[in-house]
């Protein structure tokens, strides 16, 4: 895949939406689509017809929460060839800014609280805080145009995992999600660990607040020095010594965030006095005396550019977009970029997608974990949904709710953790087809059949290719194809 | 693939212990539960709702016994399948229902619950399709967070799919395809059809509870009957929450617990009769988040409080009673006259959630104790 692009291209890209949203636009139902916060796009449906996944299919499995029916032949005529098409859409997902989105947008912007300042993010109740930042992933993944910009909001959301039920981040995971996560998910990755270090969330989740040393006696407290070497940069057998995390620790003593019983709640601030000041050692980096504030961006060059955290990022990158076991030569490729465009997010990205094992490896071998199988679903049968929160238990029976995954390593990114939520995606699949969810869930399988061209279309498009002799019959012998499908082996995988 | 319900669901020969929780919603009063002996105090202040010394049931000689309305518990008590404790709760100082169920079903300031997180980080193989089973309406907090959790009202109205329509054919046909293809799926889908497969055959059978059991017919009484019947179809089931509401008694609590201790007792004892030597393999854990204040109010019940009492039935258990109830003695008193709290109530799970496999997990499933 050649990653570069002219400027009539990436023209013609912006075209495309921008025609899409003026066909919206004067089609005169902008308030039902208000309304329907999750009123699918409409757009010809072609389905896959190869006997295997494809490129195009791949790529579509692996960059965004699963393809809208019609989003196939509409990445397929980007180019000449599959290879084209792909390298197209791989450079608009990566320029997230230029896509249009005003749909998600508006959806989202009615829910109001996400968007209030962090001090005002207090007068809200916590439940509600959940529910709205709830109910917006679930619109963005859904409905949002940058897909791969939102799945990388999930991956860094799982790498710098914040448990929303912990003392005040039930207030302030709402601004790490906005100015942390969603703000840097495609930028920097310093950038982004230096946000996260200093985020008011974090600061509460791994106790940095009460890392100080005033005086002889006191500790630092080690938790997020810890937890950022092992989890966010470095990994364990990274080759930090337990003398690394006290020095960290040291290093980012003074640095804590007000509580909501004073004034400025929520403000992230550095006390000189309880900052240690002496001279610290750090993966074998000297830091002199007296560095006071500026110690926390000495660490965190040392640490967020480390060849250790280049390969653990890079296989996580890797375990993501490419399989639960990747290769070294993967791991290494993507790491390299990491290094050498200095952690810019997008170059690691490409670095990943243009890897022999992502683009001739095994396709359809990921497992969708539950956010991604609801959500592939629901984009799968353009299903119409006015109240996300009624897949949110289906989501909490599965244990995949987002912002609400207990220990800071996040939810598991491979398959095994997640095999014994067979029983509950079935009952999801059966019951989205049946229009049972809830009423205000709406899927029409006679439309989707009609439109795919009869039952093997629709199938082909949600399987990312033709079914097989197996599953036609399954599907003929089952009388509920949506159902059937759905449930079936091959929409677990991705 | 053929649904035959002989073959092993969870891995282990299908031994699989099950921890049940009950959970007495809204404070039950521990000092009527497990009324002190030989405490003048008490009857100071409660000269109303006391439970008299002559009918307490005696637990030897520890300074505490079971409220008359537990006669069907003393003997399980006497052939050492009981632990009482008294003076359990949490570190919850808000005395309010909803933080402290909160508090104690999430054990502390984590997202979900323990037992969720019990299913999710034990060792051992992952849970499988009915490993946890919540009776009633809604997932109740302490399971959030398990990998996979099922909430049911009974087993008649547990079904694939939201209940309309058949789904045979569509699980006929599942089969066949999950078990057409290699990958790690395969298996889980050959066991969540036969669990599935020994659920269906568990309603149509409806057999009868086991060794003279007999179960009143009310809600707790009915999730336990199902509790039982799961534990005998060995669908895997490892964990399980029912609730028993309604403990909360500001006025008139003689005449507002005293029929939830019989249902509570009775329920009990006829789930440890029906599944006899079974229950080696079964914990039940008798929880509330916080027992009452010592002194009756003005209108013959009691008010928030702290210490509550708990229990716990099972094969490993020693029947005895796990410390000692507090001493009711001003100056003793917390807060605005409430029981300690003696026994956190993470030290009363910690060695069960062992028992049940949790192995290396429990500084994950219990981070702040």
């Amino acid at each position: 895949m050649k990653p570069k692009i002219s400027d009539d291209l990436s023209r013609r890209i912006f075209l495309r939406g921008a025609m899409g949203v003026s066909l919206f636009a004067t089609s005169g139902c902008e308030k039902i689509e208000d309304f329907l916060g999750m009123e699918p796009q409409e757009g010809p449906v072609v389905p896959p017809s190869g006997e295997g996944v494809d490129l195009v299919s791949h790529v579509l499995n692996r960059l965004t929460f699963g393809p809208d029916p019609s989003e196939y032949a509409r990445v397929k005529g980007l180019g000449v060839d599959d290879e084209s098409a792909v390298a197209f859409f791989l450079e608009e997902q990566l320029s997230p800014n230029e896509i249009e989105d005003k749909r998600t947008q508006r959806a989202v912007r009615r829910l109001e609280a996400i968007h209030a300042p962090l001090g005002e993010l207090y007068e809200y109740k916590e439940d509600h805080l959940l529910e709205q930042l709830t109910r917006a992933t679930l619109i963005r993944a859904t409905r949002s145009r940058r897909q791969l910009f939102e799945v990388m909001v999930h991956f860094w959301s799982d790498h710098f995992n914040i448990d929303i039920s912990k003392k005040e981040c039930r207030w302030l995971k709402v601004a790490d999600d906005r100015e942390v996560v969603r703000k840097h998910a495609m930028g920097n990755f310093s950038a982004l660990l230096k946000a996260s270090a200093l985020s008011p969330a974090m600061l509460w989740y791994l106790d940095g607040r009460e890392n100080r040393k005033s005086g002889e006696s006191e500790k630092p407290n080690e938790n997020y020095a810890r937890e950022l070497l092992e989890l966010h940069t470095l990994g364990v057998g990274g080759g930090y010594t337990q003398k690394d995390v006290m020095e960290v620790a040291r290093c980012l003593s003074g640095w804590t965030v007000r509580g909501k019983d004073r004034f400025f709640k929520g403000k992230v601030e550095f006390h000189a006095d309880a900052h240690d000041d002496g001279a610290k050692v750090v993966l074998g980096n000297e830091i002199a005396s007296g560095g006071g504030r500026k110690d926390l961006d000495d660490i965190l060059e040392i640490v967020g550019m480390h060849p250790s955290t280049a390969r653990f990022l890079g296989r996580k990158l890797c375990i993501r977009f490419i399989s639960d076991d990747p290769s070294e030569a993967s791991i290494k490729k993507v790491a390299g970029t990491f290094l050498s465009s200095n952690g810019n997010i997008k170059e690691t990205l490409r670095a990943v997608f243009a890897t022999q094992e992502f683009l001739q490896g095994p396709r359809a071998q990921k497992l969708k974990r539950p956010f991604e199988f609801i959500v592939s679903a629901l984009r799968g049968v353009r299903a119409r949904v006015s109240s996300e929160m009624d897949v949110v238990d289906y989501l909490i029976r599965m244990g995949h709710a987002p912002f609400q995954y207990p220990t800071p390593d996040g939810y598991p990114d491979i398959a095994s953790p997640w095999t014994g939520t067979l029983l509950w995606r079935w009952h999801f699949a059966i019951a989205l087809a049946r229009n049972e969810v809830s009423k205000n869930i709406k899927v029409e399988e006679e439309v989707l059949i009609e439109k795919a061209g009869g039952v093997d279309g629709l199938a082909a498009s949600l399987l990312g290719r033709n079914p097989s002799v197996e599953e036609k019959a399954a599907i003929e012998r089952s009388g509920e194809p949506l159902a059937l499908l759905m449930a079936s082996p091959g929409f677990q995988w991705k | 693939m053929e649904m035959k319900d002989t073959g092993i669901i969870s891995g282990n020969g299908d031994e699989q212990a099950t921890l049940v929780v009950v959970f007495l919603r809204g404070g039950a009063d521990g000092l009527t539960l497990v009324p002190p002996v030989g405490n003048s105090d008490y009857y100071k202040v409660r000269p109303t709702l006391a439970v008299a010394e002559k009918d307490i049931l005696k637990l030897g000689d520890a300074n505490c016994g079971l409220n008359p309305a537990f006669s069907g518990l003393l003997n399980i008590y006497k052939e050492g399948g009981l632990t009482v404790a008294p003076g359990v709760g949490s570190s919850d100082k808000t005395r309010s229902h909803f933080y402290a169920q909160d508090l104690m079903e999430h054990g502390g300031q984590l997202a979900g619950g323990w037992l969720g997180r019990f299913l999710r980080y034990r060792e051992g193989r992952p849970p499988s399709a009915l490993s946890a089973v919540a009776l009633g309406k809604a997932m109740p907090e302490v399971l959030r967070g398990a990998p996979a959790a099922t909430v049911m009202e009974s087993l008649e109205t547990f079904s694939l799919g939201s209940g309309s329509g058949p789904t045979e054919s569509l699980q006929t046909e599942l089969g066949a395809l999950y078990g057409a293809k290699e990958n790690i799926l395969g298996p889980v889908a050959r066991d969540t059809l036969q669990a599935l497969g020994r659920v269906e055959r568990l309603r149509r059978e409806d057999l009868p509870p086991e060794n003279g059991a007999e179960y009143r017919d009310d809600s707790f009484s009915n999730g336990l009957r199902q509790t039982a019947r799961l534990i005998k179809a060995r669908v895997g089931l490892e964990a399980v929450s029912i609730d028993l509401n309604g403990w909360d008694s500001h006025i008139a609590q003689s005449s507002l617990i005293s029929p939830l201790m019989t249902l509570l007792s009775e329920g009990l004892a006829a789930f440890h009769r029906d599944l006899g030597e079974l229950m080696n393999a079964v914990t039940v854990v008798v929880m509330t988040e916080f027992g009452r204040r010592v002194a009756e109010n003005s209108s013959f019940g009691t008010d928030h409080g702290r210490g509550g009492s708990m229990f716990v039935m099972g094969g490993s258990e020693r029947g005895n009673v796990l410390g000692e109830m507090p001493v009711i003695e001003t100056g003793i008193l917390v807060g605005p006259g409430d029981v300690p709290v003696v026994t956190d109530y993470r030290d009363l799970l910690s060695p069960i959630l062992i028992r049940h496999g949790a192995g290396r997990a429990m500084d994950k499933i219990f981070p702040e104790n």
